[in-house]
């Protein structure tokens, strides 16, 4: 037993899969630590803030300034101004502000606007044009003016008790802050979801129900599995028969369409995580069964088995002392490959929209779900979907990479 | 003397295990056999005797490699050709080869006829299917199995069945040289016999020019084959006539593989059951004096320290071992009192 | 020949059993569990309290075809009669569609796509696990972890990565449908065309998944079978690797039909889901659509449909499995 236990350490797939799975725990423990934040409250009013640090614009104008010289413009320039957006003007500028196309140099951003500042006008003719292009050109005048400007920025305050307005403060153009110094800051380092909550806060507490709810679903599966597997091979004859008929009916009967005609039927107001983890296990033990039966049938005839049948030992005996060790390694790979496959059952159960109904804790496959339904997908907000995909794979490939480790093990014909 | 069908010369091969070990399972072997002789060579499993045949026929692949040597067949030294050239124009139409296990040697899933039809098209490619069906039935008709076997896939047959079916395939291109590594030892003895009577036909009949039985145990070899070769750790311990090693083996090893088996043959019956104690070495570091030292009752100091040669007695027999025949003799003798 | 026919006739008997108990399973299981959307219905209909008119009548109208206050047993034998018939009663979401309706313009969608994804996915896949074991060196190291990393990617993971790389940020393909919005659907060539277009990213996610799975098992079912008797010896005949190569693969293909087979349900189930991403018209977006409805008539009948087809395409692979490996034919003369 313990050859065997360094021996799986020594194979190094099963060592790969089990750094990840490590990691994954570690993170799920350490986060919570560090960021105490509740992972579901919805900080940001509106849907999927992109990733990084907010900062207070109040607190930044009553920060201390230093001054520094560097070029405002031609930075804003360049964040501001796309290359679409410079084409489409130099288009207009040639079409109807009567520009010659060799005055135009779409990469001078400066020059560029400059003439635009000098011919553009909303109402000049613009025989040809969509509306709509009519619209987006006048929003973009909009957005160029006073870009080319460098002028101090003046902060009205209102007088309390006679409304008065009055400047307050003049903000010079080449005043900067410390980021450090603002107070009120936060960062999102995955943006946030479409009920403004910090994704990655919410992905460590969603990792960790979705593998609560793998974990559940395995033992549910593998402990009916054990059972019935168990009882047809030792067993055998007619409770054999009758197990590994139904077995092979569930095999054959996709488990998905099981999952859900339960899930829809329970009822919304029952769903609740652990319920739908039940399920999942109550829907996968098939495979279990099939290959605890055929490992228990070559073990049935062993000479360590007879003998104790022979000694008079009852059946439950033979089964706990005799069988069960030889079986615990290919007991833990089917608890491996139904907690992986439990976790995604769960993903695919909630995207279809019968996951887990509760708003007091996230799973992975809500995110997902949450997600699509507010199409991230169509919005370019990949921070929202994409680290969730990556962690239902990752997860599912340290699980596997771990069971082909044990599997090489265990089966040495499979080495290679 | 006849014609020299295979001859063997300083023949050194090894694997390499896939953690870069070296394993030297034959180590320095040189054999000759001449047209309508039979080689046995006998050993226990782990000896080297199953690499030796792989090694004979010249081509080899991971995990064995060839280190140095000659092997010639009918005169023609394959031992510097190209695998591919070997695989074409050597392997099974001038040597050919019986696996140790036959129950597994045939594709499960592919018909008889249609792997005979790989195997000879393999070496003439322009055989006609036609021709092919025809000398197949032939031959199988001669070797005593149906026609209807040609359709069958190999799961279709019994064990027997496969067996002899296996060895009608091997012999389809009348190789020269035949080796058989244990054809008989997974059947029932129907089987064995019906397997060791259709090898010796074979040879008979011309289907095959030379045969290497090989075995672990020795005394089978009796009924089968003219000469016999004993192999410990690699190389070779003993070699003469197969009524020469059965009933006067010289070399302690050969002595000690006689007395561990029962032997169901009259005459021989006297010798006491007694299995040889010990393990055989460690070929990865194998030792520098005597490879059979420490299992050898008969062992000296100096056995230990260098490697010991082959001796030719006058009777034509070869043996590896310090002590001289005589010495061996005298301890035997002493030994039955 | 007289083998296959018992082996024939004992997988139809099999699967026809099989089909009934899906069939009574489908029935029964939504009537016994404690939420039950049959008698949701029946109160929904009584109380007639929420809904308009319209969908009031609709709810009648099913409790009165189904006989959901009948007992159970009548029940059974109407749902079985108006199965037959085609006859799932008008959908609630989507009044006054028939759910038949919805059924038959979704199922070819998804038909269409995921058995020829499932296949070419089965058969890429393959080919790459056979050359990762056969190849080996940097093939092997490179390729396979890649493979299986990707296998483990659920394949509404894959579909929506697919997407928002092709769709969304290089624009070279639609972002979701079956076919256009701005078209009708009709037998123009227009529409074939952008059927085909829209076609390619669903059809690909799910390719790519099988691909993953189906790679990993062939490589170690061919590595399995590298180290065969059967190898040794047909080499030590003189014959060529590469026949000896097609022998191995036909040989570890074998095991990777029956593991379609086994299999068929759970990519399906994965597919489906990846559909929705798409929007893809076909049966994964209506059962989203009929839980979002809370359209109990639409989902029966879209679990009903999926499991047939599931069993439809196990049944298929086993019979062909029958024909290619001997094994079957020899294992029935005993």
């Amino acid at each position: 037993m313990k050859n065997q236990i360094r021996q799986i350490f020594h194979s190094s797939k099963f060592l790969g899969g089990f750094c990840v799975m490590i990691f994954l725990l570690l993170l799920m423990i350490v986060y919570p630590l560090f960021v105490t934040d509740d992972p579901l409250e919805m900080i940001g009013q509106g849907n999927f803030f992109k990733p990084g640090t907010y900062i207070s614009v109040t607190d930044t104008v009553d920060t201390d300034t230093y001054t520094l010289k560097l070029d405002n413009v031609g930075a804003r320039l360049e964040s501001k101004i796309s290359v679409e957006d410079r084409a489409d003007m130099a288009d207009w500028l040639e079409k109807f502000g009567g520009v010659g196309i060799s005055q135009i140099d779409v990469t001078d951003a400066e020059g560029l606007i400059r003439l635009w500042e000098q011919y553009y006008s909303k109402d000049a003719a613009q025989d040809g044009l969509l509306i709509s292009k009519k619209k987006y050109y006048a929003r973009l005048d909009k957005k160029i003016d006073g870009i080319l400007e460098d002028t101090d920025l003046k902060i009205a305050a209102e007088d309390p008790e006679t409304g008065d307005i009055s400047i307050a403060e003049t903000i010079p153009a080449n005043a900067y802050v410390n980021t450090k110094d603002i107070a009120t800051k936060r960062t999102f380092i995955l943006g946030t979801d479409n009920f403004g909550r910090d994704v990655l806060t919410e992905l460590a507490s969603a990792t960790k129900t979705s593998l609560m709810i793998g974990l559940v679903a395995g033992a549910v599966a593998t402990l009916i599995g054990l059972i019935l597997g168990l009882l047809a091979g030792y067993v055998g004859g007619f409770v054999d028969d009758t197990i590994m008929f139904v077995t092979n009916l569930f095999t054959v009967i996709p488990s998905f369409v099981l999952l859900i005609l339960i899930s829809y039927s329970v009822g919304e107001s029952a769903r609740g995580v652990t319920l739908v983890a039940t399920i999942i296990g109550l829907t996968s033990w098939p495979w279990t069964t099939r290959s605890v039966r055929s490992q228990v049938i070559s073990l049935r005839n062993r000479d360590h088995v007879n003998l104790s049948k022979l000694s008079g030992h009852s059946l439950f005996r033979i089964i706990l002392t005799d069988i069960l060790p030889y079986l615990a390694s290919y007991v833990v790979m089917a608890l491996i490959v139904q907690i992986s496959s439990g976790i995604l059952s769960e993903a695919q159960l909630s995207m279809i929209g019968l996951g887990p109904a509760t708003t007091k804790v996230s799973t992975l496959g809500l995110m997902m779900s949450w997600a699509m339904t507010y199409s991230a997908h169509l919005n370019g907000a990949w921070w929202a979907f994409l680290p969730v995909i990556f962690s239902i794979a990752l997860i599912s490939f340290s699980l596997n990479l771990m069971n082909i480790g044990l599997d090489q093990v265990f089966n040495p014909q499979l080495r290679d | 003397m006849g014609k020299v069908m295979l001859e063997v010369e300083n023949l050194k091969t090894k694997y390499i295990t896939r953690f870069g070990e070296d394993v030297y399972a034959v180590d320095g072997v040189s054999l000759k056999i001449e047209e309508g002789k039979s080689l046995g060579i006998a050993g226990e499993s782990g000896c080297g005797k199953s690499t030796l045949a792989l090694s004979l026929m010249g081509y080899y692949f991971s995990p064995l490699h060839y280190q140095s040597g000659i092997i010639k067949i009918d005169g023609k030294n394959i031992s510097g050709m190209k695998p591919d050239e070997v695989r074409k124009s050597i392997l099974g139409n001038e040597i050919a080869y019986i696996p140790q296990a036959a129950m597994n040697a045939l594709n499960p899933t592919q018909k008889i006829i249609s792997f005979i039809e790989d195997v000879i098209q393999a070496h003439e490619p322009r055989t006609s299917k036609i021709d092919i069906y025809d000398l197949a039935r032939k031959r199988f008709e001669i070797l005593g199995l149906d026609e209807s076997v040609l359709q069958k896939h190999a799961v279709e047959l019994s064990g027997g069945m496969k067996q002899r079916v296996v060895i009608a395939i091997s012999t389809i291109l009348s190789p020269k040289v035949l080796i058989a590594d244990e054809p008989s030892s997974a059947l029932d003895v129907t089987s064995q016999k019906m397997v060791i009577k259709m090898l010796r036909d074979m040879m008979e009949k011309g289907f095959i020019k030379s045969m290497i039985f090989i075995t672990h145990e020795l005394p089978l070899l009796y009924n089968v084959t003219d000469d016999i070769m004993v192999m410990y750790a690699g190389q070779i311990v003993e070699k003469g006539t197969a009524e020469q090693i059965v009933f006067d083996p010289i070399h302690p090893y050969s002595k000690g593989l006689m007395g561990s088996i029962i032997v169901p043959e009259a005459g021989l019956r006297d010798a006491k059951l007694t299995a040889i104690p010990g393990t055989p070495p460690n070929l990865k570091k194998p030792p520098k004096g005597c490879r059979f030292a420490d299992r050898c009752k008969y062992a000296q100091p100096a056995c230990m320290l260098h490697g010991i040669a082959e001796t030719e007695t006058d009777d034509h027999r070869m043996f590896r071992c310090y002590l001289s025949r005589e010495q061996l003799k005298e301890g035997y003798e002493h030994e039955r009192k | 020949m007289k083998g296959l026919k018992k082996y024939y006739t004992n997988k139809l008997v099999w699967y026809f059993i099989t089909f009934i108990v899906a069939v009574v399973l489908n029935f029964v299981l939504p009537r016994l569990m404690p939420g039950d959307p049959v008698s949701g219905i029946a109160a929904r209909a009584i109380q007639g309290m929420t809904d308009s008119t319209a969908i009031q009548k609709v709810y009648e109208d099913y409790i009165e075809k189904f006989g959901v206050n009948e007992p159970i047993m009548t029940q059974f034998v109407t749902f079985v009669k108006n199965a037959v018939r085609g006859d799932f009663g008008v959908s609630f979401s989507q009044y006054p569609r028939p759910v038949s309706d919805i059924i038959k313009s979704s199922v070819l969608w998804t038909i269409a796509l995921q058995l020829p994804a499932i296949i070419v996915g089965w058969f890429l896949g393959n080919l790459l696990g056979a050359a990762a074991a056969y190849i080996k060196g940097v093939f092997d190291k490179a390729i396979l972890p890649f493979f299986l990393f990707v296998s483990n990617i659920p394949a509404f993971g894959m579909a929506t990565i697919l997407l928002s790389i092709f769709a969304i940020n290089l624009g070279w393909f639609p972002k979701g449908g079956g076919y256009g919005f701005d078209l009708i659907p009709n037998q123009s060539w227009a529409f074939f065309k952008s059927i085909i277009w829209h076609y390619q990213l669903p059809f690909w996610s799910v390719v790519l998944i099988t691909i993953g799975g189906q790679a990993v098992g062939m490589r170690s079912m061919s590595i399995y079978e590298l180290n065969a008797d059967y190898v040794k010896y047909s080499r030590f005949l003189g014959i060529k690797d590469r026949k000896i190569v097609g022998y191995v693969f036909r040989n570890a293909m074998l095991p990777q039909i029956t593991g379609l087979a086994m299999s068929i349900g759970t990519m399906i189930g994965g597919a489906l889901v990846a559909e929705i991403v798409f929007s893809y018209p076909g049966l994964g977006s209506t059962i989203l659509s009929a839980v979002s409805g809370r359209d109990y008539p639409l989902l029966s009948a879209c679990t009903l449909i999926i499991t047939i087809m599931v069993l439809l395409a196990n049944l298929f692979v086993e019979l062909i499995y029958g024909v290619i490996d001997p094994r079957i034919k020899a294992a029935q003369q005993d």
